[in-house]
C-alpha cells in the first residue's frame, strides 16, 4: 500500500469511476445556461403562453352577440334562476324547447347549443349542502367547432351560474358541482393553458437541448470523458425541471394577474402537480430526442405532440364530447390529465382525495417515459 | 499497478471501422505503436481515416473489430478508467457556441471532478498559452474560427491529461501562433505527455517526433521524419506521400 502511495508522479488511479452528482449538476447547470442565452427559446417561452392565453382569454371577454340557444328547464328554483340570468345575458338568445330535439336542431346548425336542466337538479343542489352528495348535472350539448363562439356561450352559462349560485351563498361549492365532465368544456381557460403550454414548450427546449448536443459534436466529444450516461440524462432532467419551474411560475403569474384565473385549492400541490406533469414531459423530450436529427426536426415535435394532445385531452372540446371511438384515446393522451389536474385544483378547489388517480396516472407516465428515456438514452457509444 | 512497465501509450492492433450508414471501411486494419511521451503525428489526405482511428483510440467511437490498447488497458471496454488521462480536442471543435469560453472549460472541468481550487490556476495557465486572455468571457459563437479551435484545445488540457489527441489543432491557427504552439506541444511532451497531432498539412508533420502517414485507413510509413525523408530519398515529407501514392487522386 505504501509503497504505491510513494511513486506518486506515474501514478495511474482509478478515479472518477462512481456515479457523480457533481458531473450531473454540471449538466445541468450547463443547460440551463444554454437556455438562459437563446433568444429564440426564450421568446418562445413569453410569446406562446400569451399568445395561447390571448386566443381563448378573449373567448370569455364576450365579444359575441346573441347566440340562439335552445333550453329545456325541468327543474324549479334554481333552475328558473339560471335560466333568467341567462336569458338576460346579451351574450346569448334563449329559446325554450325540447333537449333532445335541440340536440338535432344543434346538428343542423340552428342553434349553436341547447342546455337541460333536469328536473332534480334543485334536489341535488339541496343534497350538496345536506352533505349527501357531491354531483349536480347541467347538460349542455354544443358546437364546439368554434371557439371564440363556444367560449361566449361558455361564459354566459358560468355567469348565469356564478350569479344564481351566489345569491344561495354556495359559490365555492358551484365549481365542485358543475365543474363535472358535462362541464368541463366550461372551464377551459388557465388550466388548460398551462398544461398545454408546459408541453408544448418543455418538449421543444427538451428536444432542442439534447438534439443540439448532437449538432455541436458535443455529445460525442463527451463520451471521451468520465460522463456517463446516466449522469449525462439526469443532468439533463435537473435542468430542464427548473426550466420548467420558471415556466409554471410564468404562466400561473400570467394566469392570475393578466387573466385574472383564480386558484382555489391549494398552491403547492397545483405546483407540484405542474412538477409532476413537467417531469413526465422532460422525460418525453429526453426520449423524443432520439428520433430528431437536427433542430428543425426537433421544432416539429412539438406541434406534434401538441396538436394531438389539444384535439383529444379536452381542451377544444370536452373528451365526453368526443366521438365514441376516439373517447378512449383521450385516456392515453397525457393533457387529459393535466388538465384535469389544473382544473381541478385550480377552479373547483379539489385536492388529492379528490385527484389521487390523475396523480397517479400522470405518475405512471413519469416512470413510463422515464424507462423509454433511459433505455434509449443508455450506451451509446457513437456506432 | 502495471503502470510503469508500460511503454506504449497507444497500441492498436488490426483496428478497422466499418460506418453502418456508409458501407466505408474508413479505417483498414491500422496497426499503430506511440510510444510515452512522444509526438506523434497522423498525416494524410482528407478522408484516409484519421479521425475516424483518433475517436476510436479516446473512446468515442466503437471499433469494428481489432484492439485498442491505451495505458495498458483495453478500450473500450476500459474507456471510462482511462478517459480521466486523456484529452481530445477534435476536429470539428465540438464546444458550446452559447455558453462563454471560460463556461466552456469550465464545463469540461466539471467532467473531470476538478476543484474549484485546482481550476482557476491551470485555467489561466492555458488562457495565457493559448493567447486568450481577453476572450474569456465571450460566447464561443462571437469568436473567430482560430479562437474556437484553441477553447476547444483548452477544453482538452484543462485536467492535465497523459496522453492528448488533436484533431486538425493547427488547421486555421496563424502561422506565428502556430510556432507557440508547437512550443508548447514540446513542454507538455518533456512533462511526459504523449501527444497524437492529426493532419493534412504535409509541413506540419516536418515538427513532430513520428509520423504516420496514412492512406485510405492504412499507414503506408511510417518513421521520425528524417528517417523516412533519407528512405525515400526525398526533401519533404509531401514528396514521400506523393511518391507513395503515385498515380492515385487523392480524394480530397
Ligand atoms: N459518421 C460517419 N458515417 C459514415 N462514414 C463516415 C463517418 N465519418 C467518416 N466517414 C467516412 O470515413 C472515411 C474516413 O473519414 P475520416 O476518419 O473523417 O478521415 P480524415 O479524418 O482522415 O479526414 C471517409 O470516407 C468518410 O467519408
Ligand atoms: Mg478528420
Amino acid at each position: 500500500m505504501n509503497k504505491k502511495k510513494d511513486k506518486k508522479s506515474d501514478e495511474f488511479s482509478p478515479k472518477n469511476l462512481a456515479f457523480s452528482m457533481r458531473r450531473v449538476m454540471a449538466i445541468a447547470l450547463k443547460t440551463i445556461n444554454q437556455f438562459r442565452r437563446d433568444r429564440r427559446t426564450l421568446g418562445l417561452l413569453f410569446v406562446v403562453p400569451m399568445a395561447i392565453m390571448l386566443i381563448f382569454g378573449l373567448a370569455f371577454s364576450g365579444e359575441v352577440q346573441n347566440l340562439p340557444v335552445l333550453i329545456d328547464n325541468q327543474d324549479t328554483v334554481f333552475g328558473m334562476m339560471i335560466e333568467e340570468n341567462l336569458a338576460n345575458d346579451t351574450r346569448v338568445e334563449l329559446t325554450a324547447g325540447d333537449y333532445f330535439e335541440g340536440v338535432e336542431q344543434v346538428e343542423k346548425g340552428d342553434y349553436y347549443a341547447v342546455i337541460l336542466i333536469p328536473a332534480n337538479f334543485t334536489q341535488s343542489i339541496l343534497e350538496i349542502q345536506a352533505g349527501n352528495t357531491t354531483q349536480a348535472n347541467i347538460y349542455l350539448y354544443l358546437d364546439g367547432t368554434k371557439p371564440t363562439i363556444k367560449g361566449s356561450l361558455l361564459g354566459a352559462l358560468r355567469d348565469a351560474l356564478d350569479e344564481t349560485m351566489g345569491n344561495t351563498g354556495i359559490s365555492v361549492v358551484q365549481e365542485l358541482a358543475f365543474g363535472g365532465a358535462e362541464f368541463s368544456g366550461l372551464d377551459v381557460g388557465i388550466p388548460a393553458v398551462i398544461a398545454f403550454v408546459l408541453i408544448f414548450l418543455l418538449v421543444i427546449v427538451g428536444v432542442i437541448t439534447i438534439i443540439r448536443e448532437k449538432i455541436q459534436g458535443t455529445q460525442d466529444r463527451l463520451y471521451a470523458t468520465p460522463l456517463r450516461s446516466s449522469e449525462r440524462l439526469l443532468g439533463y432532467v435537473i435542468g430542464l425541471l427548473l426550466i420548467a419551474m420558471i415556466m409554471i411560475a410564468l404562466v400561473l403569474i400570467f394566469g392570475v394577474f393578466v387573466f385574472g384565473a383564480k386558484v382555489q385549492g391549494n398552491v403547492f400541490l397545483l405546483i407540484f402537480a405542474a412538477l409532476l406533469f413537467g417531469l413526465a414531459h422532460v422525460f418525453l423530450a429526453v426520449f423524443l430526442a432520439n428520433f430528431a436529427q437536427n433542430e428543425l426536426q426537433a421544432i416539429q415535435f412539438a406541434p406534434l405532440t401538441a396538436i394531438p394532445s389539444m384535439a383529444l385531452g379536452g381542451m377544444m372540446v370536452p373528451t365526453i364530447s368526443l366521438p365514441v371511438w376516439l373517447y378512449p384515446v383521450s385516456f392515453v393522451v397525457p393533457l387529459t390529465y393535466g388538465i384535469n389536474l389544473f382544473e381541478g385544483i385550480m377552479l373547483k378547489g379539489w385536492g388529492f382525495a379528490e385527484l389521487w388517480v390523475d396523480f397517479l396516472v400522470v405518475g405512471a407516465m413519469c416512470l413510463i417515459f422515464f424507462v423509454l428515456a433511459i433505455i434509449t438514452v443508455r450506451n451509446r457509444m457513437r456506432d | 499497478m502495471l503502470a510503469t512497465e508500460i511503454e506504449y501509450a497507444i497500441e492498436t492492433q488490426d483496428l478497422v471501422k466499418i460506418y453502418k450508414t456508409g458501407k466505408v471501411q474508413a479505417v483498414n486494419g491500422l496497426n499503430l505503436q506511440i510510444k510515452k511521451g512522444e509526438i506523434y503525428a497522423l498525416i494524410g489526405a482528407n478522408g484516409s481515416g484519421k479521425t475516424t482511428s483518433i475517436n476510436m483510440i479516446s473512446g468515442a467511437l466503437f471499433p469494428t473489430s481489432g484492439t485498442i490498447k491505451v495505458l495498458g488497458h483495453e478500450i473500450p471496454r476500459n474507456r471510462r478508467l482511462i478517459t480521466n488521462y486523456i484529452g481530445l480536442a477534435p476536429q470539428d471543435y465540438s464546444i458550446y457556441e452559447d455558453l462563454s469560453l471560460e463556461e466552456n472549460v469550465r464545463f469540461f472541468s466539471r467532467l473531470y471532478g476538478m476543484s474549484k481550487g485546482d481550476f482557476e490556476p491551470k485555467f489561466e495557465e492555458l488562457l495565457k498559452i493559448l493567447r486568450l486572455e481577453e476572450k474569456r468571457k465571450a460566447l464561443v459563437k462571437n469568436l473567430s474560427g482560430g479562437m474556437k479551435r484553441r477553447t476547444s484545445i483548452a477544453c482538452s488540457l484543462i485536467h492535465s491529461p497523459k496522453i492528448v489527441f488533436f484533431d486538425e489543432a493547427t488547421v486555421g491557427v496563424d502561422p506565428v501562433l502556430r510556432s507557440f504552439f508547437w512550443e508548447y506541444f514540446r513542454s507538455l511532451k518533456d512533462k511526459g505527455v504523449t501527444l497524437v497531432i492529426t493532419s493534412h498539412v504535409m509541413d506540419e508533420a516536418e515538427r513532430a517526433d513520428r509520423i504516420g502517414l496514412m492512406r485510405a485507413g492504412k499507414l503506408i510509413a511510417e518513421g521520425t521524419p528524417d528517417e523516412l525523408k533519407q528512405k525515400h530519398n526525398a526533401a519533404t515529407i509531401e514528396e514521400i506521400f506523393i511518391e507513395l501514392s503515385e498515380g492515385e487522386i487523392i480524394d480530397e
